[in-house]
């Protein structure tokens, strides 16, 4: 490959493979970054608001994420939006619908890709016609009670009781779980 | 519950009792023969009641439209997957007996549909953004609800060619060929998939949703954590146009979540040891460059 054709190419890997290591968000308002996943755990530092943090990974209602200057700690879920603060205005910052996965090739942008997608958009909806050998084959897959049931204790999934909440946050007493 | 189905099933059950305490009456020399108690429950409770049977055979007709807009991903281990992770979601929730069926369908577009009688569709360029099983079962558990509930049923019976919907019904019943429900199916299933549902119905999948995946040992907070993901999609990309259509926007569903879980289920975990299996049968569509 030609020298010349490199310097095009190599900015593009540059940013793949930056963009494959790192999930990126930033804080929606003032934030604590907490040093343990507890709502009573130490504070490290504010956050400010539109503060860029990188994800580290996700447990519960916390993400832990590295700050710009390197710290590491815990921050609310809901307190965090994914991509760029600074870029999301315009075309980049972005997250990519491409995939955000552990080993997706996660382009920094959405860039627009259109040949061969495969889409579901209104006007592909309203030209469908009924597929009666595509619902055959779908409940062709349909799983038996045991076979879900096998899949959770390998899982380690256990059934429990949860009762419904209200849009206020209050357990419905009607609904109180099914065991 | 609303109150007008709690009102519609006392109707139902007064009439019921009724009729039972009717027939009992014999030896008052008082007798209903050939009385079909389920059909006069019916004819009581109006002539747009839906039985489980007939809400089953919609939700097929539906499924047939919206599989004829995409078909499923070829990927037997996929399909299979999430069949056991979904029918596992679902015997959590209230109607654990429903013939359930999921699908992934091979669009790249990100959205998930449910359909009346148990039948989820989940695109392609919906896996591909998740990180996790417990975001997949949140993500089901939300499709789960709107069947619990009948979202989508209650507003195809509002719709103008409802009346030729149940004669298709009623033809399918008699002659087990469905062709004509299917038909009268179509125009209401695109009418309704391309509007959405009320934005209320998809605030309570939300709040339901994440329920039904704790019920099931996931993490709660799945769901939250994809529509995160969502929220941080540019809203003008084709790939989620319909989706946005459709609900209200992830960050206002964010919020709602936010007040209604609160810090109620902090304490509650799980779902890590699906994680690898996870990532190991969607590898390959995640991987997958998009053309």
């Amino acid at each position: 490959m030609k020298y010349a054709t490199w310097l095009v190419l190599a900015p593009a890997l540059l940013l793949m493979a930056g963009a494959a290591l790192a999930e990126t968000g930033y804080t929606l308002r003032v934030t604590d970054l907490k040093a343990k996943p507890f709502l009573d755990a130490e504070t490290l530092a504010k956050l400010p608001e539109k503060a860029e943090v990188e994800i580290v990974l996700r447990q519960g209602p916390w993400m832990q994420v590295k700050t710009k200057d390197k710290q590491l700690g815990y921050v609310r879920m809901l307190q965090l939006r994914l991509g760029s603060a600074t870029t999301a205005k315009d075309s980049g910052g972005w997250v990519s619908v491409l995939g955000t996965g552990p080993s997706s090739p996660r382009p920094t942008t959405t860039a627009t890709v259109t040949t061969g997608v495969r889409g579901f958009s209104e006007e592909e909806l309203k030209a469908a016609q009924p597929n009666k050998a595509e619902y055959e084959k779908m409940k062709g897959f349909a799983a038996a009670p045991d076979q879900a049931a096998a899949y959770a204790a390998s899982s380690k999934l256990e059934a429990r009781a949860v009762p419904y909440y209200g849009e206020d946050g209050k357990p419905l007493k009607d609904q109180g779980g099914k065991k | 519950m609303r109150p007008v189905h709690v009102a519609g099933i006392a109707l139902a059950l007064a009439v019921a009792a009724l009729l039972v305490a009717c027939a009992g009456g014999k030896a008052g020399g008082f007798n209903i023969p050939n009385v079909d108690v389920n059909q006069l429950v019916q004819n009581v409770k109006g002539l747009q009641a839906v039985s489980e049977p007939e809400e089953i055979e919609i939700g097929g007709g539906v499924t047939e439209t919206l599989l004829g807009a995409r078909p499923m991903e070829n990927d037997i281990e996929l399909q299979r997957y999430v069949n056991v992770v979904g029918l596992w979601v679902a015997r959590q929730s209230e109607r654990p007996n429903l013939p359930w069926h999921f699908a992934v369908n091979d669009s790249d577009y990100i959205n998930a549909f449910a359909t009346p009688g148990g039948n989820v569709i989940i695109t392609k360029g919906m896996i591909r953004v998740l990180h996790n099983e417990s975001e997949l079962a949140g993500v089901i558990g939300h499709e789960v609800s709107h069947v619990v509930r009948k979202h989508h049923l209650n507003a195809i019976r509002k719709n103008a060619a409802f009346g030729l919907v149940m004669q298709g019904v009623q033809v399918t019943a008699q002659s087990g060929k469905s062709q004509e429900l299917v038909n009268a199916l179509v125009g209401p299933t695109k009418d309704l998939y391309a509007r959405g549902l009320d934005k209320s119905d998809e605030f309570e999948a939300d709040r339901m949703g994440v329920v039904i995946a704790a019920r099931a040992g996931y993490d709660p907070w799945g769901l939250p954590s994809a529509l995160q993901t969502l929220a941080g999609v540019n809203p003008d990309d084709n790939y989620v146009k319909l989706l946005f259509k459709t609900h209200p926007a992830p960050s206002a569903r964010l919020e709602k979540l936010g007040i209604a879980m609160s810090t109620s289920f902090d304490s509650i975990t799980g779902g890590s040891e699906s994680n690898e299996r996870f990532l190991r049968v969607t590898e390959r569509i995640r991987t997958a460059p998009v053309k």
